[in-house]
């Protein structure tokens, strides 16, 4: 515990400012945090960059590419925004969790700062100045076979609109390495309908292990950066405003997936080597 | 002899037979005092054989071909794919077929008019040597261009890296903006597989003065026609409405507004590349 309040005193003392609404409580990070810290420095030792570019106290929207088989790029993005050395900061993750039944976990990811996504909610969180994480390609991109990894599926405009609506500046996130540190082989329709779950991926893990095991995920190396913001002109009614919110999530669609694409062929064409190494070799 | 087929095939005059087939299109290039080369009569006689890959081997599925206007100038922009570029080829076939067919001037790169069997063949089927004032002398005459703006570096990508676009270089939309024509997408699937370039051999292709030297399944080791086959991969093409840029041509030196057009073209493709694949059944 004091260890936790030494490390993150600065996130805390940012984290402070506002209330615990919307569920956020620290006692269920502090719970988590040893877990996250050990995936994101050990496990997928997660190369994050670009935070700088994030407002230090004002609202901002994030928009990124979801990883296959469980939300793990939405944990690494909380844990490296609250363990940035510059300007740490909390985020809300607007996701769609009525389908979770279980109370104890549904509790646990309010706890740390997610959010069942509807607009109300959006809005409110961004006019209070806070950090809002979407991931737009939905539970699609959950199931995303292991040939399609780091290619896009569509994103759903309508989540940009509250950002777009309250004027805040909306930065695209594109994550690397997510889709291959848990291969999906396919998705069960029929069995994820029956469990009413949103999908039901099929991994060299999942259905097979028992539980903690089921849901473990190779060590891939994994880069997440944190792009230029949109520029957007401030819609006049409701038609420019859906026109603006289809055009810029196309638009941050194809600045993630040209993004992937860079650091993929950086990737495979200097071997597995940061950006800062190979430019010193 | 009964194997003597030589004189048969000088009977068949391949420039009177395609003048039978697409009567429109000769009548519209036949008197055309054109400044780079072309010739009907060549193109006339390499026609059978891309329309064969056309028609028969990579039975090209095209979306939306109607979309290209019939008169007046116009920038048709696409994914460049294929270690060998015939995807510029696919499309001339496809405007070929119109109701009111068109020919196409690609631009292409200036190595392309070093190869001594090549060059004059390239220049007479309708390719034009890549440049600004080129480009403006074609759209000046009412042509259609078409501009792979990925550049040489976009056909020699390796097979792993197929489908995912190299940033494009803008200068298409410049010339859009300058010359106030529309562009037109235009985003094609299947030809990154037709050859699978396993490894790029960058020392040798400098030493040979190549863009790039591809080793592929075929490639250096197979004799001369066999390495240039390719898989019969199905192609299928999307073609977008054009589109006209609401901005004048002083708007052509904004560097920022010309990049922003030119990602947002990339981006159109891009996800168009991501869908299709999506809903790609098989390969062939």
């Amino acid at each position: 515990m004091n260890q936790f309040l030494s490390n993150y005193r600065a996130f805390l003392k940012e984290s402070a400012k506002s209330d615990r609404y919307h569920g956020f409580d620290i006692r269920g990070l502090i719970r988590v945090e040893p877990f996250l810290s050990f995936l994101f420095h050990d496990w997928w030792r997660v190369d994050i960059n670009g935070l700088e570019k994030l407002p230090s106290d004002s609202g901002a929207l994030i928009v990124g590419n979801s990883g296959s088989f469980l939300p793990w790029p939405a944990f690494m993005l909380l844990y490296g925004l609250m363990s940035a050395r510059l300007n740490p900061r909390r985020v809300h993750i607007a996701f769609d969790m009525d389908w979770i039944a279980d109370e104890r976990l549904h509790s646990l990811l309010r706890e740390l700062g997610f959010i069942q996504y509807t607009a109300d909610n959006v809005k409110t969180l961004l006019n209070r100045g806070e950090l809002v994480a979407v991931f737009p390609e939905g539970a699609a991109g959950l199931a995303r076979p292991f040939t399609w990894r780091e290619r896009l599926i569509e994103f759903d405009w309508v989540k940009l609109m509250p950002a777009i609506e309250t004027k805040t500046p909306i930065f695209p996130l594109a994550t690397l390495g997510c889709d291959e540190s848990v291969p999906v082989f396919g998705n069960l329709d029929g069995l994820a309908k029956f469990l009413k779950l949103p999908v039901f991926p099929v991994t060299p893990f999942f259905p097979w292990l028992p539980f903690p095991f089921n849901l473990a995920s190779l060590p891939s190396k994994w880069n997440m950066s944190i792009l230029k913001p949109l520029d957007y002109e401030e819609p006049q009614d409701r038609d420019g405003l859906e026109e603006t919110a289809m055009k810029q999530s196309q638009f941050a669609e194809g600045e993630i997936q040209a993004e992937l694409n860079r650091l993929l062929r950086q990737r495979w064409r200097n071997g597995n080597k940061s950006q800062s190494e190979s430019e010193i070799i | 002899m009964p194997w003597k087929i030589r004189p048969n095939l000088e009977k068949a005059d391949p420039a009177k037979t395609f003048a039978q087939r697409k009567p429109e299109f000769v009548a519209r290039y036949k008197d055309d005092q054109d400044p780079f080369d072309y010739s009907i009569d060549t193109f006339a006689r390499s026609e059978p054989f891309f329309k064969f890959f056309y028609e028969e081997y990579f039975r090209v599925q095209m979306e939306g071909i109607e979309n290209i206007p019939d008169e007046g100038a116009a920038i048709i922009v696409g994914n460049h794919s294929g270690v060998i570029p015939v995807d510029g080829a696919m499309m001339a076939i496809a405007l070929l077929n119109k109701p009111v067919p068109r020919r196409i001037r690609y631009l292409v790169t200036d190595w392309f008019f070093t190869l001594p069997g090549v060059k004059d063949w390239i220049a007479q089927t309708g390719q034009v040597r890549a440049s600004r004032q080129n480009a403006r002398i074609l759209l000046d005459r009412g042509e259609l261009v078409g501009i792979y703006p990925e550049g040489v570096k976009g056909i020699g990508k390796p097979f792993r890296e197929r489908y995912r676009l190299m940033d494009f270089n803008p200068g298409f939309v410049k010339l859009a903006l300058e010359k106030q024509c529309p562009i037109v997408i235009v985003s094609t699937l299947g030809g990154d597989e037709i050859y699978p370039e396993l490894y790029n051999m960058k020392p040798l292709a400098r030493l040979l003065k190549m863009p790039f030297f591809p080793i592929t399944p075929a490639f250096p080791w197979l004799p001369f026609p066999l390495f240039m086959t390719p898989m019969p991969v199905a192609w299928r093409v999307i073609v977008h409405e054009p589109l006209y840029l609401p901005y004048g041509p002083e708007m052509a030196k904004d560097s920022k507004l010309v990049l922003q057009i030119a990602r947002d073209v990339q981006y159109t493709i891009q996800r168009d590349l991501n869908r299709m694949l999506r809903e790609r059944k098989s390969l062939f």
